[in-house]
């Protein structure tokens, strides 16, 4: 491969792992300092491209659209899509264990890609929305590509910085109380509820504007896009990978299984097409098993969550005793 | 329409499509009763039953009512191994820990599927079957077996768990762990039996299903949403409330083509969880809320 | 087997333990003869419950020892100590509620590999109202059947020791006379029983001992009669 061509994959690379890495800090805030088992992220990312896409493009026949707004606008618009598709599941299924969440999140994210799938006069159907503006899409090819990458970075530094705030506000710490003590949390009563509400729908929205990023990039957005198992997990093993509670370790478990995901990819398009296939679910298999080595061997991923300086003791004791010392309901 | 034809168009096939949702649901009713947790691979463990199945009759030449039990058993044992090597090891973390390890299982088990078989549809047996007609209702021997097989299945499941020792021990387990545990009832092999008996449902479900329709990779994870709409409906650990919530779900499905686009009857299942959520999350008969 | 140094079924010695890291028992000695109600009470959080649930292995035990019968069973499973003849009724959940009474009985002879169905009789003959009762769901009863059922669950195996750990809590005082005549029967029947109570002065008044514990270690012990007419122990339960 010659330079140029490699720097154009690494930039490209570096897009992919920003756009995942923002998705991974929505799952975060849901999994890693709430405990919110979200099995739909995929559903959430797709609510956004295609608020983004349709707010923002041309208008095109037997499909709504041609609002042409500012493409700032369609990430907000994603943003709030997301968040408030989150808001109603939230509401039903929070006050109950995270298992009733994480199924009717795989439900929304199937009714949203048969929405996607059905309603051709909104999602443009099979052939999705095209057109998509682009953001530095006139400058030439590569310039064009490292605009657009050091704005992911610049989107990823302030969802970053967002996130980290929250985390160290008192905000963050109540989070983290509730989920390593159910009793504690308990006592506080009405009010988790609302703070998990508040956990997921933040999450939700930072999803959604993953996907805005991605319909972007792409300049469109099609139902394949969306696969809504792969990417959901794909998301889900990058951030247990990393360390679940750690953003830094989620953005580096983003890097590290996107480079293993994209890579194996090319490896495994060299093989004759009778194996490319069954070696494409032989990468999907793989990813799968890894899951269940993380969980086993290093639950806590490559970077595990950092001690609050605030409350190190009390949560050392917390999460250190297993959970099975004395019988409990 | 007359009666006749909302018979034949819609309860009967709804009706089909409940009691194959029903033998899932029961298996999710009991992972969730007994051993606490939402089984997300359990969609995938019935595609691998339908599978095995299949390989049986298309490999191995056996009758599709041998081949049945056969994959059964080939189910329940592989239901086991996945416990022992997959989730046994999470049992002292959080609950959650083993949902997720389960969404994993359920990548990797269509993963095997589409490896293994790949991703064409396929049948156990070609050709078209024509109904019988019984005055007047049409009904083909397939739908009838389907429906008498669930019967049966839950029949013995249920005289299992009301009259033997270890069925009374899974019952005392999902009622109340810690005094089962005082009680010196083993954890370890009731998880194993129920795994064993789950995977036997997840086979069954998955079976009759390629049997009244065709078989494919996503066939067990579309059913995934129906069957925990079923189990929550019913009653989180009722085995009688899960065939009840199988057959709502089933029948509401297919009589919803008359008032909802075709599209969107995958919604339903979606629709009905989320408002027994909101309005009562014990389900019908009373079950648990985890 | 070893001597028997006393005749006493429970004879545990400066016993230390808790859930976790921490200490909640510092020193806890107690000792049941044959065929004697000895009730523990004291303030919330003195470790009465924690006490019970040492003996019943259900915590660490990190100093000590727990005699049953001449044998020491600390650091014994649950399930080994209930086949040495200790049982224990938890003061919560401590039934079946989805079960009927008479399976309630079997999963109370889980271990036991023969026929039970003299022991049913046994249990039944203790607690007739069972009998009528039988098929009734646990949880469908009253709060005293309940707890019938959740001692006769653990008189199943016939142990040497019943442990109960606030049978009456939560009871009216009219089951609470009934709930002790229960368990002065068992007594009869041959059975030593260690039970904690919070309702001290009704508890001291029907056991033949008590122990009185406060932040985890023995504070008074004695014939129930003399704890109850002491000065310092009734001020502790002023009100009580």
């Amino acid at each position: 491969m010659e330079l140029i061509g490699l720097a154009n994959y690494a930039v490209y690379m570096a897009i992919f792992i920003g756009i995942y890495a923002i998705l991974a800090l929505g799952l975060n805030i849901q999994w890693g300092f709430t405990g919110l088992f979200n099995a739909g992220i995929a559903g959430f990312f797709a609510v956004g491209a295609y608020v983004s896409a349709i707010l923002t493009s041309a208008d095109v026949a037997n499909r709504i659209g041609g609002f042409d707004l500012p493409i700032v606008v369609g990430w907000i618009g994603a943003m709030v899509a997301a968040g408030l598709i989150a808001w109603p599941i939230g509401k039903i299924c929070l006050r109950f264990r995270s298992d009733y969440l994480a199924i009717a999140t795989i439900g929304i994210a199937e009714i949203i890609r048969l929405v996607v799938k059905s309603e051709g006069w909104m999602t443009g159907g099979a052939r999705g929305v095209n057109n998509v503006p682009r953001p530095f899409g006139d400058l030439e090819y590569f310039q064009s590509q490292l605009a657009y990458m050091l704005m992911v970075f610049l989107i990823l530094g302030i969802v970053y910085f967002l996130v980290e705030r929250q985390i160290h506000a008192p905000w963050g710490r109540m989070m983290r109380a509730i989920r390593d003590n159910e009793a504690a949390a308990a006592a506080m009563g009405k009010n988790i509820e609302r703070r998990r509400l508040e956990a997921f729908i933040f999450g939700a929205a930072i999803m959604g504007l993953g996907g805005a990023l991605f319909a972007h990039f792409n300049r469109s957005i099609t139902p394949e896009a969306v696969d809504p198992m792969v990417a959901t997990f794909l998301i889900w093993i990058m951030l247990i990978l990393g360390g679940s509670g750690n953003n830094r370790g989620a953005i580096l478990g983003v890097a590290v299984v996107w480079i293993i995901w994209s890579m194996s990819e090319m490896i495994t398009d060299q093989l004759p097409q009778e194996y490319a296939i069954k070696a494409k679910y032989m990468r999907v298999f793989i990813i799968g098993l890894m899951l269940q080595l993380v969980l086993r061997f290093r639950p806590e991923g490559i970077l595990p969550e950092p001690q609050y300086t605030d409350e190190t003791n009390k949560e050392k004791v917390q999460r250190g005793s297993p959970a099975s010392d004395a019988p409990t309901t | 329409m007359t009666l006749l034809e909302l018979i034949n168009f819609y309860l009967i096939p709804g009706v089909v499509l409940g009691s194959i949702y029903a033998l899932g649901a029961v298996g999710i009713t009991l992972v969730f009763g007994i051993l606490r947790f939402a089984h997300l691979a359990h969609g995938d463990l019935a595609t691998f039953g339908a599978f095995a199945a299949l390989a049986l009759v298309a490999v191995g030449g056996v009758n599709v009512w041998v081949a049945l039990p056969l994959a059964m058993a080939i189910c329940g044992a592989a239901a086991i191994g996945i416990d022992k090597y997959f989730y046994d090891y999470l049992k002292e973390r959080p609950k959650i820990l083993t949902v997720m390890a389960s969404l994993g299982i359920a990548l990797m088990l269509r993963a095997i599927v589409q490896v293994v078989w790949g991703v064409d549809t396929e049948t156990y047996t070609r050709g078209i079957v024509r109904p019988e007609t019984y005055w007047g209702i049409r009904i083909r021997d397939r739908e009838l077996y389907t429906v008498i097989a669930m019967l049966g299945i839950v029949a013995v499941l249920w005289f299992f768990l009301k009259n033997t020792k270890w069925g009374k021990a899974m019952r005392a387990m999902s009622d109340n762990p810690d005094l089962a545990l005082l009680s010196g009832v083993d954890n370890r092999k009731v998880t194993m039996l129920t795994w064993m008996i789950v995977g036997m449902l997840c086979a069954a479900a998955g079976f009759f299903l390629g049997l009244n329709t065709e078989l494919k990779a996503l066939m067990g994870w579309t059913m995934l949403l129906p069957m925990f709409a079923a189990a929550i409906l019913g009653g989180v650990g009722r085995v009688e409330g899960a065939v009840i919530g199988g057959l709502i779900i089933g029948i509401v499905e297919e009589m919803s083509v008359l008032f909802i686009p075709t599209e969107y009857k995958a919604a339903l299942a979606f629709a009905i969880l989320l408002i027994i959520l909101l309005v009562r999350p014990t389900g019908l008969l009373k079950g648990k809320v985890l | 087997m070893l001597q028997k140094a006393t005749s006493h079924v429970l004879a545990m010695q400066e016993v230390r333990g808790g859930y976790g890291d921490a200490d909640i028992l510092h020193g806890v000695s107690i000792e049941v003869a044959e065929k004697e109600i000895v009730v523990i009470v004291g303030p919330n959080g003195a470790g009465k419950s924690t006490a019970m649930k040492a003996i019943f292995g259900l915590l660490k035990v990190r100093g000590g020892s727990i005699m049953v019968d001449g044998t020491d069973i600390a650091g014994w499973t649950p399930n080994r100590i209930v086949q040495h003849g200790v049982c224990y009724v938890p003061q919560v959940n401590n039934v079946f509620r989805e079960m009927t009474v008479h399976e309630n009985l079997e999963m109370g002879a889980f271990l036991n590999k023969g026929d039970f169905t003299e022991a049913c009789d046994r249990v039944y003959a203790l607690f007739p109202d069972l009998r009528e009762r039988r098929r009734a769901l646990a949880g469908n009863l009253s709060g005293g059947q309940r707890q019938m059922v959740a001692m006769g669950r653990a008189l199943m195996l016939s142990p040497k020791l019943l442990l109960l750990d606030e049978p009456t809590a939560g009871l009216s005082p009219k089951y609470m006379e009934q709930i002790f005549e229960i368990t002065r029967g068992v007594r009869d029947s041959g059975v030593s029983i260690l039970l904690v109570e919070q309702h001290a002065k009704q508890a001291l008044a029907f056991a033949d001992r008590g122990y009185v514990l406060a932040a985890g270690q023995n504070r008074h012990e004695g014939r129930a009669a003399d704890l109850l007419a002491d000065q310092e122990v009734a001020e502790m339960f002023l009100g009580g």
